[in-house]
């Protein structure tokens, strides 16, 4: 019998629950030549943001061991030209659009999801929690459990769609911030985002980032999103968690449904092999059925 | 433009340098697709460090033996790793990817700058241009390292009966200086050039602007660290003039790596 992948996370319903992540998949078109789009479990679009963003100077990404730090700048071509150009396209594939939403205030967030919220075929909204709050100097919405309920609480009166709040890992304690999104109304917790690193050139003597700046993400951050998810699977038993954060192996998707993952998502992997997500699916069916388990829920949350 | 993503077999890693390898491929799709200022993605293991595949710019293409190549040298992981793929194993391969060099038949003249590394695609472009020479064309080879045994590509160059001129910058060997000096000389000769040239970004920077100077058409292509090489992640971007009079970034991988100089904004 074949294993049973689909999961609910609350009204979102996944064919499987291997996602890509925002950001490594570009809109959700450009892949399609190289992967079968629909064996994904979802597709998360590039952040989007009202208005075309250039985005920062380069360079803007580094090499590190095991990771890599980037610092695009939320380059994008603006939610309208999503809308136009992508969305009628990609919904045609039937896998759920998952569009990420990111702002440099909260009006510019509550002003894109409103946009996707009126276009057919948006699944659901993923809030990037991770961008620089204009009038707090650049810090991320996501590190501040008052500033998150601000940005999820607006989002949820503009839209109706399911809402994935997804948080930052450059926080002490990541809990106060989860309960946060979730009293202010967030259906789903998305975790880990990149973590904040620098790296430098010592020929040249300079920051490897034009930015200084940049998110790391890739194999080396697994352990700290594990960390997170578990940390909030225990403090947040009912609210449905997509883990993200250096999964490159069927093995390492597991290791977040274990801890209590209902999906993941691949991120930095995509860049250097674009087929994984369809893959991990498959290794996750064959690991069920060689293990004589039936369904992926039956297995979830079941490491404490 | 249809890319492949397929594992490549190792044919051959020939030695053409104190420490400069020619990696065979065998990928036919991607021999037949192939076009010259392209590029491949390889990845030559599944590790974690190093994470990112490189970019190689193709240096020859065997459309009816299903083969083409790149050069490399040792100096990483990555390269160390690339060296010991046995004769026989795969690499995996994305390619060809990007945009190339294209032929300006207006000039009577091509000019071919290449600095150092950056000879490969130039190797493969003045291969392909050859054949297509109408009588009054003529190809000049401009190239630069720092030494000369770093000159990369000759024997290719030479073979094509093009004309040569070699600077280095410890004199060792032709013109003691830049290759850019070369280029400043041969724009100065009366006769319709076109200049395409890859190499360093301060290179392709002074080979834009005493192109631009002077109107003659010039391609340049552009190296930028490049984590995908599809067009997905916008690491390797490049500012741009738009037509509006504003600036965007393009990337590396998809729009270039051959841009025209003009539309290049420096920085």
């Amino acid at each position: 019998m074949t294993p049973d992948l689909s999961v609910a996370l609350g009204r979102l319903r996944l064919r499987n629950p291997v996602m890509v992540a925002a950001g490594t998949f570009g809109y959700g078109l450009d892949y399609r030549d190289l992967v079968d789009l629909t064996q994904l479990g979802a597709i998360v679009t590039k952040s989007l943001t009202l208005a075309p963003r250039m985005g920062n100077p380069p360079p803007r990404v580094a090499e590190t061991p095991a990771g890599m730090l980037n610092a695009i700048g939320l380059q994008n071509d603006g939610v309208e030209a999503f809308i136009l150009e992508t969305l009628p396209r990609l919904r045609e594939y039937g896998t759920p659009i998952v569009a990420s939403v990111a702002g440099e205030t909260i009006e510019e967030y509550v002003q894109v999801a409103m946009k996707l919220s009126r276009a057919e075929g948006v699944a659901a909204l993923e809030l990037n929690l991770s961008c620089p709050n204009q009038a707090r100097g650049g810090m991320e919405y996501g590190v501040h459990p008052e500033l998150t309920a601000q940005v999820v609480a607006a989002v949820r009166q503009a839209t109706d769609l399911p809402l994935i709040a997804k948080l930052s890992p450059n926080v002490g304690d990541i809990t106060p911030i989860a309960q946060a999104a979730v009293q202010a109304g967030a259906d789903i917790l998305c975790l880990i985002n990149t973590v904040l690193g620098v790296a430098v050139d010592a020929r040249t003597r300079q920051f490897r980032l034009a930015s200084k700046v940049g998110g790391l993400s890739g194999p080396a951050v697994k352990p700290i999103a594990l960390y997170h998810l578990w940390r909030v699977r225990q403090s947040l038993p009912e609210t449905p968690l997509i883990g993200v954060g250096g999964i490159s192996s069927v093995d390492d998707a597991l290791e977040f449904i274990l801890l209590g993952a209902h999906a993941v998502q691949i991120g930095t992997a995509n860049y250097v092999q674009p087929t994984l997500a369809q893959e991990v699916a498959q290794g996750l069916a064959a690991y069920l059925q060689e293990n004589g388990i039936d369904s992926v829920t039956a297995i979830r949350g079941t490491v404490r | 433009m249809t890319r492949y993503e397929l594992p490549a077999m190792v044919v051959e890693h020939r030695r053409r340098g104190a420490n400069l390898y020619e990696l065979i491929l065998h990928a036919p799709p991607i021999a037949q697709g192939a076009t010259p200022g392209q590029f491949v993605m390889l990845r030559p293991m599944r590790t974690h460090a190093p994470l990112w595949r490189r970019p190689y710019s193709i240096l020859r293409a065997n459309p009816d033996k299903g083969v083409f190549s790149i050069l490399y040298s040792v100096q990483s992981a990555f390269t160390e790793l690339l060296s010991l793929k046995p004769i026989g194993s795969t690499v995996q391969t994305l390619g060809p990817l990007g945009s190339y060099f294209q032929p300006v038949r207006s000039a009577r003249r091509h000019i071919l700058v290449a600095g150092g590394v950056g000879a490969p695609p130039l190797c493969f472009f003045a291969a392909r241009l050859a054949p297509t020479l109408q009588s009054g064309e003529q190809i000049l080879i401009l190239e630069g390292a720092r030494r000369a045994d770093l000159l990369v590509g000759m024997d290719e160059f030479r073979a094509l009966g093009a004309e040569v001129r070699v600077a280095t910058d410890d004199g060792s060997k032709g013109y003691k200086g830049y290759v850019t000096s070369l280029l400043e000389m041969a724009l100065n000769e009366p006769i319709e050039s076109a200049v395409y040239a890859c190499g360093p970004n301060r290179m392709l920077q002074a080979v834009a602007q005493l192109c631009t100077a002077r109107g003659v058409p010039c391609q340049i292509s552009l190296d930028a660290p490049m984590p995908c090489g599809t067009g997905v992640c916008l690491g390797c971007a490049v500012k741009v003039n738009t037509p509006d009079g504003g600036a965007w970034y393009k990337r590396a991988c998809t729009e270039g790596p051959v841009f025209w100089a003009e539309e290049v904004v420096w920085e």
